[in-house]
Parts: structure tokens; sequence; C-alpha cells
């Protein structure tokens, strides 16, 4: 009996280690588009879904646009409203993308690896194309993704109007630890 | 002084504090939005209180009317929890539905994270946050239904 518990919890173990698709629900993005005349507008969501196939380099993200969450309630009902990102009738931000070249790298072995992810970035129903370098470190099976880069907000039909309080192309990281 | 421009002087005066009062109040209003911040959501009241499976069943049945009753309130949630999961330097807390895959995730206000980090998979919970509603994950083919500003309220 403790054999077979044993050799099962090798299996589970061994799974999850050398699983080809890695994942979280809790990837952090954070968006800041500050300005120099207005700290308020940046925002954090801790609850972003995510993953990484190892072996094909697809890449995915899903986050919950009203699950943004910023310090001062007034900018945070703007961020949701309807001029802005209306997240009533267009709930979430997608990325599907890809590892250029993944075979290059072996993200089964340890290491810290730069890589470039393509792919297309939905927001409010429009898509474009995002190119971002990223790292990813791998250790003992997880993976500790990092990532950073810029959109323009117009790109998907938010306009910033020309005030100088919301910056037009708001930084963009993304961190997440996948399993 | 002719009587005209007296009372032009009288107007003129009364335009400047007109002035400068609005200008106070102005910038009173734009002082107190700049300086807003979301409340401790321990102190806030809670809309609902329901099970977490009850919650999950709601969505799944209907989404819409789901979040016409609870996205944007205060809700307390009951229930076992499932994964707590490591999100940047804090932690969030799962319940899913281990049919379905469908589950609730509170991400904790940065003056609790320690309680939440204490929280351990299979506690009995009660946690009170922000929903944020749901959306459908098209990678896990199930709903998220989120939560933000999150506090533990008890673990039994």
């Amino acid at each position: 009996m403790k054999k077979t518990v044993l050799v099962l919890s090798l299996i589970a173990f061994t799974s999850v280690l050398f699983a080809q698709t890695k994942k979280t629900t809790s990837a952090t993005v954070a968006f800041d588009a500050t300005t120099a005349l207005d700290a308020l507008p940046k925002a954090e969501n801790k609850t972003v879904i995510a993953e990484i196939d190892t072996k094909t380099g697809q890449v995915g993200f899903e986050a919950a646009v009203k699950n943004f969450a910023f310090t001062n309630p007034t900018i945070q009902a703007h961020f949701n409203e309807e001029r802005w990102l209306n997240s009533d009738k267009f709930p979430a931000f997608t990325f599907m993308g890809k590892i250029s070249d993944v075979t290059k790298y072996n993200f089964s072995k340890n290491g810290v690896y730069n890589v470039t992810v393509t792919g297309q970035l939905t927001i409010k129903d429009k898509t474009n194309n995002v190119t971002a370098p990223a790292t990813i470190e791998v250790k003992n099976g997880v993976l500790t993704a990092t990532a950073s880069f810029t959109i323009v907000l117009a790109d998907y039909g938010v306009q910033v109007g020309n005030s100088g309080k919301i910056a037009g192309e708001p930084k963009i990281t993304v961190s997440a630890e996948l399993k | 002084m002719t009587d005209k421009s007296a009372n032009k002087k009288g107007w003129t005066k009364k335009a400047l504090y007109a002035f400068l009062f609005v200008l106070v109040l102005g910038g009173a209003a734009y002082w107190y939005i700049m300086n807003e911040k979301f409340d401790d959501t321990a102190a806030a009241q809670s809309a609902y209180t329901v099970s977490a499976q009850d919650l999950i069943n709601a969505y799944q049945s209907n989404d819409s009317l789901a979040n016409a009753t609870y996205r944007e309130q205060i809700i307390t949630v009951q229930g076992r929890v499932t994964e707590v999961e490591a999100a940047d330097t804090t932690v969030n807390i799962k319940f899913t539905d281990p049919v379905t895959g469908s589950y609730l995730i509170f991400d904790f206000q940065s003056q609790h994270v320690a309680d939440a980090k204490v929280v351990q998979a299979g506690d009995s919970v009660s946690i009170k946050g922000s929903c944020s509603g749901n959306i459908f994950s098209q990678l896990r083919k199930a709903h998220m239904i989120s939560f933000k500003r999150s506090v533990l309220v008890n673990k039994f």
C-alpha cells in the first residue's frame, strides 16, 4: 500500500515537473499610464490566466478588465467606463502568441532564457500585433516569466485626449510563475 | 466718482469673489478626487453572503443574471479552499468546481495579504471582496469569477 502511494506520488510529481503546458491563474499584469502631471492612472491585475507550451512555444494570457485594481476609485471608474475600456461590453483582454524560434531553448533545463514573444493582443474587440522581449527563468520545472512593453491606446479605440494627464502609450508589465 | 463707475467697480469686485470661490471649490474637489482611496474592505458591509459553490453555480447557469446581481458588489463567500496560488509577492485564494473547472479567485487588499498567506488548501474560510464579475476563459474552458481588494473574515 505504502509502495503504491509512493509510486503514485512520484508519477504525480514528475507529471507536474515535466508537463509540456505550464499554467497559472495568478499571473500579474501591471498597467501604467502615469505622466508627470498625474501619478494615478496605474493598476494591477493579479488574477490573470496564463499558459506557456514549452514544446510548441504557444503563449496565452487572459485578464478580466474589471479586476484591474486602482488605488483611486474615480480613476478606476473612468478606466471601466464606455469611452475608455467599456468593460461591461468587453470584459476581457487576451493575448495569444508564440515564442520565436522556440526550438532554440530547452525549458526542461534550469536556466534563464531571453526570448521574443510575438502575437495578437485584443482589447475592446480590436486586435493588434505585439512583439515583446521576455525573460523566462526555469527552476526545477517552474517557469518564472517576465515581460515589459508599451501599447498605443488609440490602436484599440481608446482616446486619451491631450490634457497630458494620461499616457497614450502606457507601459504593460507581465509577470507569471507557471507550473 | 460717478454712480456709474462706482457700480462698475462693485460688479468687478463681485465677479472677482465669485471667480475665487469657484477656483477654491474646484481646487478642493480636485484635491478630494486625487487623494480619494478605496475604503478598507474589512469595514465594508456585504451586499450578499453566499457559499462558493452556489456562486459558481449561479454564474454557470446564467452569467448575465449573476453579473447583474453580484458584479461591483461587496460579497462574502464561504467555502473550502481548493488552492492557494502565489501571485507576485502575494497570494490568491481559489474555490474551484471539481466537475467543470470554473472557479472563484480572490486577490487581497495589501493590508490583509498576511492573513491570506496562512490559509491552506482544504481550510474552510469566509472571504469578503469586491466582485469583478466573470469571464469565460478560452484557455481553461471555464468561468473565472474574480474578486479584488479582498479580506479574510474567518478561518474555521
